[in-house]
């Protein structure tokens, strides 16, 4: 392994951060193995996403704006992955750890014989072996698990692990050749569901509703006032999700979302185990019960025991007022 | 139709993870194993599929586990899956998700089958990986996150979760399916199930049985792990009792005010 190689993972060429953070983390790592650092952007919208990766440190972004990526699962962007690392040669692929993230990855370590981490946080080069840190079992334990010498290995990264740090600059964008494939699943309809709203894992901010909220009302009316204020986004546990509060692509915890913002509020979430492993790690925890025994006392940095239908209109306006002293 | 399910055994979800400092292993006693979760809900979509479809058709749970652990297969039988084959072997342990993926497709192959149906993650090592590995290997269509599976004509429709919402998919058969938990509740065993299962084959093959050209277990892996300790310790939190809305406000406020989030 002496290269990275990263998949910009995007919707339409509509951006998610973790490509940026893969970028700039592919060019660290390949500063380490003394290689160089590649992003690979398919589908529509991939040469506006080139556009925009330019302002990053990585030497060349392939670019393909290959229908076929949108119109069939998989196969067509495991090919096009497939192709270029045949072509750089040995390296490590960065790629996102998500849904669509881990089916790549999976198809893709058949075609290279690599080896695989994944729910990566950190990477360190050590000696001939690139080191991979991921927590395991819900975040009980953190590994260090190395990706052993061989020519290809794949690191499936976890969103807001790492920073996206602009610079270098003159990176080259070149157009890829398709490789020849046929693909068996086709794509009929594609539907946005919760459009416009920050992405979860991505967010800086979450404020997250459960069970004491009592029914759909209050994410709206209590919660997303609160997120929009902080600039973060709307999450649920899996009790709100269950009862059909909101929809399922909000769910944080073992059976949903992994989340590691830098602040997070837990509203009249009680704190299962269960909830705890998807935010666990995030920066500040900042919990809002009735209950002052609740489980989430355990790993909250701050508990507000109160009644969380005040309190919460009262914060959205303090920070409202406070932001605007400040612009 | 012929279904394979395949079915991962991991200590209970539910018992909180720990390591025990002297060892450092997970602590294990009093920890019960279970049916992996995600792959209760692939179980649920076999065997719904399976009635709906009806005629011979036969669901057939796949595990790779150690046999000390595949009595707990029995509750998958008990669901209303006919029959189990278990890869267990010494030679497997160790095996990281390149040589688990290459021995599970080895042992697949030696099954007939139209549908695999697979739990999206596993609840104690959630690499998610497993899979896309299995249909490369297999030379099957791979459509996860099902939460609706329609077939005729011997056609595949799968309405599939997205990170942005959902997307319906067209494919031919034999395919890989991961199932969502949306996809519908895992059933409960019946009693009659619970009785009719003490009867059901549990088969079980180890490597020799299979046509290996490659190594598994440790020896096969292409990763190695190298440490492993807890995750870095959370501070000492604090507890303020907020007589009113507005006192339990600025108590945060003054809290993020501390922490620089605004």
């Amino acid at each position: 392994m002496k290269h990275v190689i990263a998949y910009a993972e995007h919707r339409q060429g509509q951006t998610r951060k973790v490509t940026f953070e893969l970028a700039s983390e592919a060019r660290r790592i390949a500063d380490a193995l003394g290689g160089k650092a590649y992003v690979v952007a398919l589908g529509s919208g991939a040469a506006q996403l080139a556009e925009q990766l330019k302002s990053y440190p990585v030497d060349t972004i392939y670019v393909d704006e290959d229908r076929d990526v949108d119109g069939f699962l998989l196969d067509p962007v495991v090919d096009h992955l497939e192709a270029v690392a045949k072509q750089v040669g040995p390296s490590v692929m960065l790629i996102p750890n998500t849904l669509s993230g881990r089916d790549i990855a999976g198809k893709l370590l058949v075609r290279l014989g690599a080896g695989i981490v994944a729910d990566v946080v950190d990477l360190q080069v050590e000696g001939d072996a690139v080191v991979c840190v991921s927590p395991k079992l819900g975040g009980a334990i953190v590994t260090h698990c190395a990706l052993l010498p061989a020519d290809y290995g794949i690191a499936t990264v976890r969103p807001n692990a790492f920073a996206a740090v602009p610079g270098g600059g003159g990176a080259r964008v070149e157009r890829l050749e398709k490789p020849a494939g046929s693909y068996a699943a086709v794509i009929e309809s594609d539907v946005e569901e919760g459009a416009g709203e920050l992405a979860l894992e991505e967010a800086p901010v979450v404020v997250a509703g459960g069970r004491g909220l009592g029914g759909p009302e209050p994410f709206d009316s209590l919660l997303k006032p609160l997120a929009r204020a902080l600039g973060g986004a709307v999450g649920a546990s899996r009790a709100a999700a269950d009862a059909g509060w909101v929809p399922y692509n909000l769910q944080i915890g073992q059976t949903g979302k992994t989340v590691t913002p830098n602040l997070y509020i837990a509203v009249g979430i009680s704190g299962a185990i269960q909830h705890k492993v998807g935010m666990r790690a995030s920066g500040t925890i900042v919990a809002i019960n009735k209950d002052g025994a609740a489980p989430i006392a355990e790993f909250s940095d701050l508990l507000v025991v109160g009644d969380a239908f005040r309190i919460v209109p009262e914060l959205t306006k303090m920070i409202e007022t406070a932001k605007g002293h400040v612009s | 139709m012929k279904i394979v399910v395949t079915v991962k055994l991991v200590p209970d979800p539910n018992a909180e993870k720990k390591i025990d400092p002297a060892t450092k292993r997970l602590v294990r006693t009093g920890v019960e194993t279970v049916l992996n979760p995600y792959d209760e809900y692939a179980l649920e979509a076999g065997l719904q599929l399976k009635e709906r479809v009806g005629g011979d058709s036969r669901v057939t749970i796949f595990s790779m586990a150690p046999d000390t652990l595949k009595e707990t297969l029995r509750r998958a039988l008990a669901m209303g899956a006919d029959d189990a084959l278990v890869l267990s072997d010494g030679e497997l342990a160790g095996s990281d998700v390149w040589a688990t993926a290459y021995a599970m497709a080895k042992a697949l192959r030696t099954l007939d089958f139209d549908l695999l149906v697979v739990g999206g993650l596993t609840d104690d090592s959630s690499t998610g990986a497993v899979p896309g590995a299995l249909a490369e290997h297999l030379g099957l269509p791979c459509i996860t996150n099902a939460r609706k599976i329609d077939i005729s004509d011997g056609k595949l429709e799968v309405e599939r979760e997205t990170d942005a919402g959902y997307q319906i998919v067209r494919g031919p058969l034999p395919a890989l399916i991961t199932t969502a938990l949306t996809f519908g509740e895992p059933r409960y065993a019946s009693l009659k199930g619970i009785m009719g299962a003490k009867k059901k084959t549990i088969a079980t093959i180890g490597v020799t049985d299979l046509s290996l050209d490659l190594p598994v277990g440790t020896g096969g892996s292409k990763t190695e792990l190298r440490s492993f300790a807890p995750p870095p310790a959370r501070g000492e939190g604090r507890t303020i009792e907020a007589a009113d809305g507005v006192a339990g406000a600025t108590a945060i406020l003054e809290f993020l005010r501390e922490k620089k989030l605004v």
